[in-house]
This record gives C-alpha cells, sequence and structure tokens, in this order.
C-alpha cells in the first residue's frame, strides 16, 4: 500500500514543512527559564525585546502562507491560555518535523493527519489524568505557577515580587465559583521610572490622565465626589455651523461676559452638587476646558482631569461606581461617586492620578509575602465590598523593560486565569511533557498499521519540549532527557529537569525542594490541541494556487 | 486572380479564430486542466490548496471546489464553463462542486479519445444524452425517501452532513458538527433562508467546541451604565441619527451676535434630542439597537429610563436582527402604535474566549440560532465556516427533497452499469460514446480510491463485479477508511439524492455545450489609451 503521488504535491508539503520548521526554529531558543531574548527592529526603527513567543512572532514579518499560520497559531494560544506562545510552536514545528519523515516513508498524509488526531485525544486523556486539581484558596499553588510562568521570561528575577501580584489581582476578581474572569477589569498602566521592584497593585482606581494645574486647581482632594462628565466647559457651541456676527465693540463686551456667564453658572452648577474632582471625556469637537473655566473650577477647589477617552468610560464607571453625565441639565448628585481621596502621585518621575481609599502608613502594598484576603487589605473603593477593576501601575527604567513587564505582567494574569477557569495544575519543567511521550509509546502499541506508527513517532516529537528546555540551559539534552525516560519509566511521573540546578530531579512537586514548577493543566491541553490542528491541516496541504 | 490569393482580413487587429480541431483540442485542454487540478480535492481523503493572492499576501487554504475554482485567473472558455457549472452547483445545492468538475472533465476527457477514434461531435453529443437519461433513471429507482418516519430521516440527515464533512477539514470532529448542523438546519423547520443560520467565529479554543447557541449573537458592546440584561425584551430596531438631527443642506449655518444665543441654541438643539428621545421612549420599549452610533446625551437619557441601548450595530447585524426578533427597522418614530418591535426573552452579556458578545435568547421568531466556531487559526476558522456551510445548504435543500442515496462511488457505480446496460443493447457507432459516458461516471470511485492512496483499479472493477451481481452488491460503495467494498447503508454514507442528480445532469449538459463547439473567436482586448 505504497502513497505514491506527482512530483508536485511531495515538494510543496515539504516546502511547507521547511517554512514551519523555520518559524519554529527561529523562537526555538527563547523556550524555558534559561532561554535567550530577541531583539526586534521593527519598521519604523522601533526596538522591541521580547521572549514572549506571541510578540516575537507577531512582529516578525513572515511571508510563506504555512509559516503565517504558526504565527496565528501562536496568537490562538495567547488568546486560549495567554502563556505557552512559544512551546505551541515549537511543538507544532517538531511534529511537522516527524510528519516529514513519516511522509518519506510512504505515508499517506490524511493517515499521518488521521493518526495525529488520535495521538492528540489520547494525549489529552493522559494530560487529564496527571493533573492536580486544586482549590482556588490554595493561594501557594497559585504562586507557584506564576512564578513558573515568570521565571522564563527577562523580569524572571523579580518573579517573586510580580507572581502575587498577578494572582492578588485576578483572584480579587474571581469570587469563588466563577470559571471566567475578564482580564479587562485588570488595567495594567505603564511608566518609565524607577525600577520593577516599584511595581504595584494599586488600591483604587489608577488614571494615566495628568490633573490640569494650569489654574493652580488643587492637586488632592479628601472625601471626594467625583463626576464623570461628557461634556465641556466652554463656549458653547452647536452641533450646526455657525457664526456671531460683532457690529460694534460693545458687542464684543457683551460676548465675553455671556461667556463669563455661562461657565460661571455651569461651575456654580457643579459646586452645589457637591462635586469635587471632575472627569471630562474628551471631545474632538471643542476644548473640553478653556482656561477661565479651569480658573472658575479651582476657584471653587474642584479637581479638574480632563482627556478621559470614550473607551475608558465603562471603565471608570464600573471602577468608582459613577453615572456618566452627558448634559449640565442631569448633573445631579445621585450620579456621583465618592471615594476618600483622589490624589496625583508623583513618583520617580512618573504622575498619575489614584482614586481610592486613604493610605495609611508609607508604601500603597510592600510587595506582598503572603496575601493578605482581600476585605482586610481594605484597598477597595468605599461603599463597594469587592472590587470590580484591578489597577497595576508597571515601573521599570526605560521603555523596553516596561513593555516586557507588561508582557510578563499579562502572561501571569493569564495562567492564574486558566486556573480560574479550570483549578488543576500539572508539573513543568518537561516532566508532563516526558510523561506523556512515555504513555503515548505504550498506547502506540496497542494501535494498528499507520496509527501506531506515527504516534510512536509523534511520542518521540513531544520530547522535544524538554529537550529544548535542556539544551538552551546550556545541559547536555541527550543526557537529561534519557535520564528522565529512565526515572518516568521507574515510576516517577512528576520528575522533570530543574534548570537552576541543571540536573533532572525525581520529584518537580517536592514540597521540600525550593522550586516547585508547575503550570496550569489547561496552558498544556491546549498548546497539544491547538498544535496538533494546525499541524493536521498543514498536512492536508498539497497545492498552492495563485489568485488575483 | 491575383487578388485571391491575398489573405483577405476579416477580423480586427489581434482579434483571433481557432477552429475546428484546434477548437475543439483547446477546449478539451482548458477544461482537463481544471479537472486535473481540483481532482485531488475530491472525496474524504481529498487534500488542501492554500490559496495565495497576489497582492497582499491574503491566504486561504481550503478543499471547497467552489471556492478554489472562483479564486482562480483562467483564459480558457472551456476552463470558465467547468468554473461556471461549479458555481451554479454551489448556489443551488451547495455541496458537490468538485464532483461536478471533476465530471464534467471526466467526460470530455473520454470524448478526446472518441474524436480521436474519428466520432462526430454530434454523434457524441447524441449518446451523452441518451446516456444521462438512463443514468438519472437509474438513479431515481434507488433513491428513498424517509420524511415520513422522523427518526430514521433525522438519521438520514445526520448520515448526509456526515458524508458531506467527511471531505473537509472538520472530518475529525465530523460527528461533533453533524449533529450541530442537524440540530441547526431543523431549527429553520423547512426554510431554507440561511440567513437565520448565523456563524460567528471566535479565534482560540478547539474545534469541538463550537457549539450551538440558541439565541442570537451580536458582536457588540450594551452601553455603559443601561441594564446589562433584560427579560421579556421589546427591542426597537433603528437606523436613525441619534448624534444630532442636523439640517442637512449644504452651508445652512446659525447667524447670532452674542454668546448666550449660541447657547440657547445648544440648549435647543439638546431639547430637540431629548424630544426625539422621549418619542422612543413612548413605545414602550427596553431594549434599543441603533445602526448609527448613540451619542452620550440620549444613551444617558434612555439608560435613566431603564432602557438597554445597543449603538453601531452594523447593516448585517440590524437586518438579522430584524429577521430573528420579528422587529421591523424603523427610521420615524411619530407613530409608536405602527412599528413593530422585536421581542425575546432574554438579552444578556456572555463572555467567549476574549470577547464579550450580546446574546439574544428566545427570539420571537424561534427558528434562528447562532453556531460559535473555535480554532487555532483564522484559515482553520474560515475553512471550517465554509464545511458547515455546504453542510447546511445540502441538509436545508434535503429537509425540502427528502430523498437520498448513497454515496462513496456507490451511485456513480450503479448509475455506470445502467448506462453500460444500455450500450449493449444500442446498435451503431452511439454506443461507443454511451460506454464512455459509463467510463467516466466510474472516474469518480477512481479519483475517490486514488486520493485515498489506494489501488484505485482493483477497487473499482471489484465494485463494478458487486454492482453486476445484483442483489444487495448494488448497496456497495467504496470504504475508504478501511481501504475496500462495503455496503454503504452499514457505514452510513448516504448523500442527498437532488445534489447527486445536479451533479450528473449539469456535467453532461456542460461536457455537451463543449463539445458542440466548433470555432472560438476571441475578441481583440480594448485598448487602454494613456493620454
Amino acid at each position: 500500500m505504497q502513497f505514491k503521488d506527482r512530483e508536485k504535491p511531495d515538494q510543496i508539503r515539504i516546502s511547507n514543512i521547511v517554512a514551519a520548521k523555520a518559524v519554529a526554529d527561529a523562537v526555538r531558543t527563547s523556550l524555558g527559564p534559561k532561554g535567550m531574548d530577541k531583539m526586534i527592529l521593527k519598521s519604523d526603527k522601533d526596538v522591541v525585546i521580547s521572549n514572549d513567543g506571541a510578540t516575537i512572532l507577531k512582529h516578525m514579518s513572515v511571508l510563506h502562507p504555512v509559516a503565517r499560520m504558526l504565527v496565528d497559531l501562536s496568537a490562538a494560544q495567547d488568546v486560549e491560555a495567554g502563556d505557552g506562545t512559544t512551546t505551541v510552536v515549537v511543538l507544532a514545528g517538531s511534529l511537522l518535523g516527524a510528519a516529514e519523515n513519516l511522509l518519506k516513508k510512504g505515508i499517506h498524509p490524511t493517515a499521518i493527519a488521521e493518526a495525529l488526531m488520535t495521538t492528540a485525544t489520547n494525549a489529552t486523556e493522559i494530560l487529564e489524568s496527571m493533573g492536580k486539581s486544586i482549590e482556588m484558596n490554595d493561594t501557594a499553588s497559585l504562586l507557584q505557577a506564576a512564578q513558573t510562568s515568570l521565571s522564563s521570561k527577562v523580569v524572571s528575577q523579580y518573579s517573586s515580587l510580580l507572581a502575587p501580584l498577578a494572582v492578588e489581582a485576578v483572584m480579587a476578581l474571581a469570587p469563588p465559583g466563577t470559571t471566567n474572569v475578564d482580564l479587562r477589569d485588570i488595567r495594567v498602566v505603564k511608566k518609565v521610572g524607577g525600577t520593577i521592584e516599584d511595581t504595584k497593585l494599586v488600591p483604587g482606581l489608577v488614571l494615566t490622565q495628568n490633573v490640569s494645574k494650569s489654574a493652580n486647581g488643587p492637586t488632592r482632594v479628601e472625601k471626594a465626589k467625583i463626576a464623570m462628565i461628557q461634556f465641556q466647559l466652554s463656549p458653547p457651541k452647536p452641533d450646526m455651523e455657525n457664526q456671531v456676527i460683532v457690529n460694534d465693540y460693545h458687542q464684543m463686551d457683551k460676548i465675553l461676559k455671556e461667556e463669563r456667564a455661562y461657565l460661571l453658572d455651569m461651575v456654580k452648577r457643579i459646586k452645589k452638587t457637591g462635586c469635587n474632582v471632575l472627569l471630562i471625556q474628551k471631545s474632538i469637537l471643542r476644548d473640553a476646558v478653556t482656561d477661565l473655566s479651569l480658573h472658575f473650577l479651582s476657584k471653587v477647589k474642584i479637581m479638574v482631569i480632563k482627556n478621559m477617552e470614550r473607551d475608558e468610560v465603562d471603565f471608570i464607571c464600573k471602577s468608582t461606581g459613577c453615572k456618566p453625565i452627558a448634559d449640565i441639565e442631569s448633573f445631579t448628585e445621585d450620579k456621583l461617586a465618592t471615594a476618600e481621596v483622589v490624589e496625583e502621585i508623583n513618583e520617580d518621575g512618573a504622575r498619575y492620578v489614584r482614586i481610592g481609599n486613604k493610605i495609611i502608613g508609607s508604601a500603597v502594598t510592600d510587595a506582598p509575602k503572603d496575601i493578605v484576603p482581600r476585605s482586610t487589605s481594605g484597598s477597595t473603593l468605599s461603599g463597594s465590598a469587592s472590587p470590580k477593576t484591578v489597577c497595576i501601575v508597571v515601573r521599570g527604567s526605560n521603555e523596553s523593560t516596561v513593555s516586557e513587564a507588561e508582557r510578563s505582567i499579562h502572561d501571569a494574569l493569564c495562567v492564574t486565569r486558566c486556573l480560574v477557569k479550570k483549578p488543576s495544575l500539572i508539573c513543568g519543567g518537561g516532566a508532563s511533557e516526558i510523561e506523556l511521550s512515555v504513555n503515548l509509546r505504550k498506547r502506540a502499541l496497542t494501535q494498528l498499521s499507520a496509527t501506531a506508527f506515527c504516534m510512536a513517532a509523534f511520542a518521540d516529537a513531544i520530547e522535544t519540549i524538554p529537550f529544548t528546555l535542556a539544551e538552551n540551559a546550556g545541559l547536555n539534552p541527550i543526557r537529561v532527557v534519557t535520564e528522565l525516560r529512565n526515572m518516568h519509566a521507574e515510576g516517577y511521573q512528576n520528575a522533570g529537569i530543574n534548570v537552576k540546578r541543571g540536573t533532572a530531579v525525581k520529584d518537580m512537586w517536592d514540597p521540600t525542594e525550593t522550586h516547585t514548577v508547575v503550570q496550569p493543566l489547561l496552558v498544556s491541553l491546549s498548546a497539544i490541541e491547538l498544535a496538533s490542528e494546525t499541524v493536521r491541516m498543514v498536512l492536508k496541504i498539497d497545492d498552492l494556487v495563485g489568485t488575483r | 486572380m491575383a487578388a485571391s490569393l491575398l489573405p483577405v482580413k476579416i477580423f480586427a487587429d489581434e482579434a483571433t479564430e481557432e477552429r475546428a480541431e484546434n477548437a475543439r483540442l483547446s477546449s478539451f485542454v482548458g477544461a482537463i486542466a481544471v479537472g486535473e487540478m481540483i481532482k485531488t480535492t475530491l472525496g474524504p481523503k481529498g487534500m488542501d490548496k492554500v490559496l495565495q493572492s497576489a497582492r497582499g499576501g491574503d491566504i486561504q487554504v481550503t478543499n471547497d471546489g467552489a471556492t478554489i475554482l472562483k479564486s482562480i485567473p483562467v483564459d480558457n472558455p472551456a476552463a470558465k464553463v467547468l468554473i461556471d457549472i461549479s458555481k451554479v452547483q454551489d448556489d443551488e445545492v451547495g455541496d458537490g462542486t468538485t464532483s461536478v468538475c471533476v465530471l464534467g472533465a471526466a467526460l470530455l476527457e473520454e470524448a478526446e479519445q472518441l474524436t480521436k477514434q474519428k466520432l462526430h461531435p454530434q454523434t457524441i453529443c447524441d449518446g451523452y444524452r441518451r446516456a444521462s437519461a438512463v443514468a438519472l433513471k437509474a438513479l431515481e429507482d434507488v433513491a428513498i425517501d424517509n420524511s415520513g418516519d422522523k427518526i430514521k430521516f433525522k438519521k438520514d440527515l445526520l448520515n448526509i452532513a456526515r458524508t458531506t464533512l467527511s471531505s473537509k477539514v472538520l472530518a475529525g470532529d465530523r460527528e461533533h458538527f453533524a449533529s450541530l448542523a442537524v440540530e441547526a438546519v431543523l431549527r429553520l423547520q423547512g426554510s431554507t433562508e440561511l440567513e437565520r443560520i448565523q456563524i460567528l467565529k471566535k479565534p482560540g479554543g478547539r474545534l469541538p467546541d463550537s457549539y450551538l447557541d440558541n439565541g442570537f449573537l451580536l458582536d457588540k458592546k450594551i452601553a455603559t451604565n443601561s441594564p446589562k440584561s433584560v427579560t421579556n425584551a421589546k427591542i426597537l430596531i433603528a437606523n436613525t441619527p441619534m448624534d444630532t438631527d442636523k439640517v442637512k443642506v449644504f452651508g445652512a449655518r446659525f447667524r447670532v451676535d452674542s454668546t448666550g444665543k449660541l447657547a440657547e441654541l445648544e440648549r435647543a438643539e439638546r431639547e430637540k434630542m431629548k424630544a426625539k428621545v422621549n418619542k422612543i421612549k413612548e413605545f414602550g420599549i427596553t431594549c434599543f439597537i441603533n445602526r448609527q452610533l448613540v451619542y452620550n446625551w440620549p444613551e444617558q437619557l434612555m439608560s435613566e429610563a431603564g432602557i438597554m441601548v445597543i449603538e453601531h450595530a452594523d447593516f448585517e447585524g440590524v437586518e438579522r436582527l430584524s429577521l430573528v426578533t420579528g422587529g421591523e427597522i424603523t427610521s420615524s418614530f411619530d407613530h409608536p402604535e405602527m412599528a413593530k418591535l422585536g421581542e425575546c426573552e432574554l438579552i444578556e452579556e456572555v463572555m467567549i474566549g476574549e470577547d464579550k458578545l450580546i446574546r439574544f435568547s428566545g427570539p420571537k421568531a424561534g427558528q434562528a440560532c447562532s453556531i460559535v466556531l473555535r480554532g487555532a487559526t483564522q484559515q482553520l476558522l474560515d475553512e471550517a465556516e465554509r464545511s458547515l456551510h455546504d453542510a447546511l445548504c445540502v441538509l436545508s435543500q434535503t429537509v425540502r427533497s427528502s430523498r437520498t442515496v448513497l454515496g462513496g462511488g456507490c451511485s456513480e457505480s450503479l448509475m455506470a452499469n445502467a448506462v453500460d446496460n444500455l450500450a449493449r443493447e444500442t446498435p451503431g457507432k452511439v454506443s461507443m460514446a454511451i460506454e464512455s459516458f459509463a467510463k467516466a461516471l466510474r472516474q469518480i470511485p477512481t479519483i475517490l480510491a486514488d486520493n485515498a492512496g489506494l489501488d484505485s483499479s482493483d477497487l473499482v472493477s471489484r465494485l463494478r463485479a458487486m454492482h453486476h451481481s445484483g442483489g444487495d452488491g448494488v448497496y456497495c460503495g467504496l470504504d475508504l477508511d478501511a481501504g475496500e467494498v462495503r455496503d454503504m447503508r452499514e457505514i452510513g454514507v448516504t448523500e442527498s439524492y437532488k445534489l447527486k442528480r445536479q451533479v450528473v445532469a449539469s456535467a453532461a449538459e456542460a461536457a455537451e455545450m463543449i463539445l458542440r463547439v466548433d470555432d472560438i473567436l476571441r475578441a481583440a482586448p480594448r485598448k487602454r489609451d494613456r493620454h
């Protein structure tokens, strides 16, 4: 039953596989805690330094259609799990490499594709059986998972600081029983200056906009009553075109006077409701405030923050509990939100506005060593028991560090969210992959015909992950991987590579170890499933047709 | 007399003519080339093609004959005819687009052989016509109608969906998608308005995570502060500017002589909008959906009145919503009693992957539903959508005309045998053409086997023998997974009768049309003047 086909489909298939492997090779070296970073020079001369697979691939301008599919694959993993974006691409590349060898043996591509699917189903079964379910209040495990994710990033030395941040942020938004968290409710604000150590979870709401100070308005307000307005404090301007015709000098005076009166009236009305902090939505049609209105506002001690984006309004309202006000007529007290304090914080060259509770003592939250239950940390806005949003301020000495820190925090957040979605952990450090590969090889023996053959080949292909981990860490990959195989054969299910120590260890989960390397089951599951889906699609291609 | 030796110029410059043998040859070459190209995509083991556009470099990965043929540029009249029949097949039945093209090409390939044996094209046409009549008759005779029995019919539908999907990217999860498609189509209750089934593609997740949602999903956001969920909603679907009712006369402007007056005008504008909102409120609605933007001011007014506001629902969204909820799109609000409001049981926000969508569950026109597709890459999702669309098309057609036939090369083999019998009874040269028709029909199982990497000559001849033996043998087809001849009823490879019929009929017609051509005239390309 030899599979023979015309020349062209074969060439196309090989060229596709070569392209995919090239992409996988490009990100391969950034896998794992000892993985290296890539510097990407964008076309606009901007530099991005990253270790995040999805980010690297996004910025690489690849042309080959199959290479583009791998870029999409990484993006999909980013959406689904948020982490493991490098793993998924490396895995796909390796599976394709295995497929290439199988093709050379004369196995029909659809047979390989089907065998791959059987393998994937078996793999998910094995992974699920390996998963150890955890309780959501088991913060220690959550922290370990977040730390594992951060350990491969540029900011890995700060993982003990950033991991609790991420866990706390997600847990704050996930009351028991929830199965998903909208990461858009976590605002990550980037501010250059200081060091990564200054990164913190800020209680309350953080606004990136600055307080308008040109008229000497207050920059700190206690017992704040906040209003979010969507109209402007500037001379009237109807939507239709208009023209003010001035005939003589007196009329000009009158116009100016009327303008003053108009603005003064608005400010008075605002003041009457007791409002003392004003957030103003950006308008493209007219000035949000004029010097004159700012002057009036500062006289009545109202703090002004302008340039709120329209898509920010939802977030602000959600966090503070105020309601947007679109017209001065409907400016009433019930639409205001209250907060103990609204202040402009100025530190290490960064300015931002914080709305929230008064902070007693010096620091906001000193890198929490262990996580304080939300209710006692009391960092919510007054009035509401559990916060609806969380803010993290990321600091760093330069733009690239801050951006990379932000991406790393995003990954850590995603990992924690994965655990909210599916509270189950498996071992990292290549342990799960080796176990998978060992088990798949066993199961391959029960299969028949091409499936058995392909399954064994794919089992080998999965070993590329621990192999690469060891290689990137400067270890002898052959020795480490075979050592691990032995351990797994002896029944040490959790044996993996301890990259820090540079050896294979029998139990990645050993509580006496300082470094337990664990990752959410969902990350591994989705990596296997997404990679095999993409590989199947690539295998089924036999022609490249140019179109208009 | 000397003048007659000079070539007489009849055509304009650059206009060309191909005659008789040349014309026929160029038709054959073109049609066969197209058939050759897409024949590898036929069947459950068919391969996919990457379509790469010349500009932009956009890529599509597809197995769908119609999509491939639509995208390739051709400059051969016969090839164009084949592409056209594939398009028609796509519009009429939705699936079998590859089969029709491959069968057409096979018929022409056979015809080429016959013309070499000095058969006149008209004789071939005659033979093809007789053969296709017999083939269709044979097909009709074996078609089964199970529409009377609900359980059996549903099983038929599932089988059809599974057979259609088995040749697509969804093959791996065909059970899941087959039941998904059948359920969606049954909800339509016999209507073929596939627009009521909305297919949403969301990257992330896996194909088996795709699901059928009983409600209608809209990829928009609910306005700030308006209620995020509404039960027993009364929906007004509008297409009206909610920024300001501007006087749309060019150059219209206010002329005033003081700021105070300007302020009054501004106030007046606001009041006008408020009046409009009040009018809308009089409809007694709990949800307001506008195709255009809703600005802050009206948004706030409506939110205060407890009305859910959804802005900027695009054209398609609005039209579908109107179809689904049974409401009419309204643009003037003077007569609340005349407007038809949409209704649905619950409107709420749901989260799919990373995105928040709005779900309208339990709509009034209950037939609507949404299918949410999840998958690793955009290409995969696009292809999954095309595959699912094909399945839905075929199913909705089958609900209408419920007869089914067996697939896996069984029907083709059956027809070929009937045609063979006819050939034996027919005296004269025509019988050769009839025989060729049978050969062309057998090309389909041959290609199916070839694509699966099986020994096609062996399998197809065994299939023919089985059919010839009669009895239960006529239910035999190719089981491509096991690589053997099997009773198709056992593994449930079923296809719609209408689809098969259409494939044979239009392929035969197209072949005949191309055969009758003996002259190709090409108009001179239009000159482009550059000034």
